[in-house]
């Protein structure tokens, strides 16, 4: 485009791009006026022009009969359903897959223990002085030895008699726990104990549960005779 | 819960997304009409606008997050989704010139024209108004959604860069073509009476 004194000249070729919008705005910019212009030189742009408005109008008769054209009800009405359906399925389907990651977690859980427990069991070996923590506040210190060397622990479990209250379990799950106590501390146990023994120091053997508590017990020959 | 008039788009579609049925009514309404417009100015068929408003709402009941609120507006998008089902339904279905379709609203849009008329000129305006029709329908599609949007629609050019997510420039040139095209057609039926005549 060419421009004279600040105003532009228009050839056909851009009349043709530029100056069909000519009518259809209000604005009156150099690029508008300059295409009035070239209109008033070229007869036939402006028969092209005349051409195009008359062209616009039908497109907007044709653009004003469907202009209030809207979808019919029955799209609405299905697409309502669609999103019935989609939001009522959803919260059932959340639902179900909590339940599932909640139930393999909880599987998980209870596998992890058992077989924790069962490598816990495994490393305690047939005599642990772990045994002998759970009845440590019973155990009195014999004279010539130190605290720490009182308990020994071992799996012989012949000749016991089952502690009041006590339920007879498997015997290889239990641990036999030689302790020394006063005589005084069977009564605890269940047992009955002669009160002019009750201070004497006696070894006892206790057959000691997998929950830690003691099952039964075993007097050994010196301690028999003390209680009698 | 309450609706207000000027809830923007994505705040509804958060709302619809969360099973809000009256919020996907709203953006439904707002919507449907331009979509519905452009459908079957595009395609020339109701039926077939039906299903792509259908098809585009759809996917906003299933998929709601495809709808990304920083790359652009939602009237945009839904634009967008329906011009794809658009193109495809022209792609795989031959032109359907169903010039007596002009929607359920649109068949007695001018009833007071139409009182004013003889037979003899309202044939004739109909018969004129049908090759006009035809002769966008002719157009290819991505010049005849330039000339939909901006002459028979009468957005600007910028509201129709908007909705086509494309520069404006491509746009004018689009529009321009589409006009020329449209001269070329209409220029030469308007001369196919005179010639017929001018032989006889």
């Amino acid at each position: 485009m060419k421009e004279f004194a600040g105003e532009m000249s228009m050839n056909c070729e851009e009349f043709a791009t530029a100056g069909l919008d000519l009518g259809a705005t209000s604005e009156d910019s150099p690029l508008l006026r300059a295409a009035r212009e070239h209109m008033c030189e070229c007869s036939h742009c402006a028969l092209l022009h005349e051409n195009w408005l008359a062209l616009r109008e039908e497109l907007r008769v044709l653009g004003a009969e469907t202009s209030g054209a809207e979808a019919p009800s029955r799209v609405e009405m299905r697409l309502r359903e669609e999103f019935r359906a989609q939001h009522k399925t959803l919260p059932s389907r959340r639902r179900a897959i909590v339940l599932t990651w909640g139930l393999a977690a909880a599987a998980t859980l209870v596998v992890g223990i058992t077989w924790a427990n069962r490598h816990l069991h495994v490393g305690q070996g047939p005599s642990t002085t772990s045994a002998t923590n759970v009845v440590s506040p019973q155990v009195a210190p014999a004279a010539g030895t130190n605290a720490g060397e009182v308990l020994v622990a071992s799996n012989n479990s012949g000749d016991f008699t089952f502690l009041p209250d006590s339920v007879p379990m498997n015997s290889e799950d239990a641990t036999v726990v030689h302790v020394q106590m006063q005589r005084a501390a069977l009564g605890a146990l269940g047992l009955t104990v002669n009160e002019e023994h009750a201070g004497d120091w006696i070894q006892v053997d206790l057959l000691v549960g997998d929950d830690g508590l003691p099952q039964a017990v075993r007097l050994p020959e010196s301690g028999t005779q003390t209680t009698n | 819960m309450q609706i207000e008039l000027n809830e923007r788009d994505d705040a509804l579609l958060k709302r619809s997304a969360k099973g809000d049925e009256r919020a996907f009514a709203e953006l439904y309404r707002r919507h449907q009409p331009p979509l519905y417009r452009f459908a079957v100015r595009m395609t020339g068929s109701t039926w077939a606008a039906e299903e792509i408003v259908q098809d585009v709402f759809m996917m906003l009941v299933r998929e709601p997050k495809k709808f990304d609120a920083e790359r652009g507006t939602l009237g945009a998008f839904l634009y967008g989704v329906a011009r794809n089902r658009i193109m495809k339904h022209l792609e795989r279905t031959p032109r359907d010139f169903s010039l007596d379709e002009s929607g359920e609203a649109g068949r007695d849009s001018h009833p007071q024209l139409q009182e004013q008329m003889t037979p003899a000129r309202w044939a004739e305006l109909r018969e004129r108004r049908e090759q006009v029709r035809a002769a966008v329908l002719e157009l290819p599609p991505e010049f005849r959604e330039a000339v939909v949007l901006c002459e028979l629609e009468e957005m600007s050019y910028d509201e129709a860069a908007r909705s086509l997510n494309c520069p404006v420039g491509t746009i004018r040139s689009r529009l321009h073509r589409g006009r020329a095209l449209l001269l070329a057609k209409l220029e030469m039926l308007r001369e196919v009476p005179k010639r017929a005549n001018a032989s006889r």
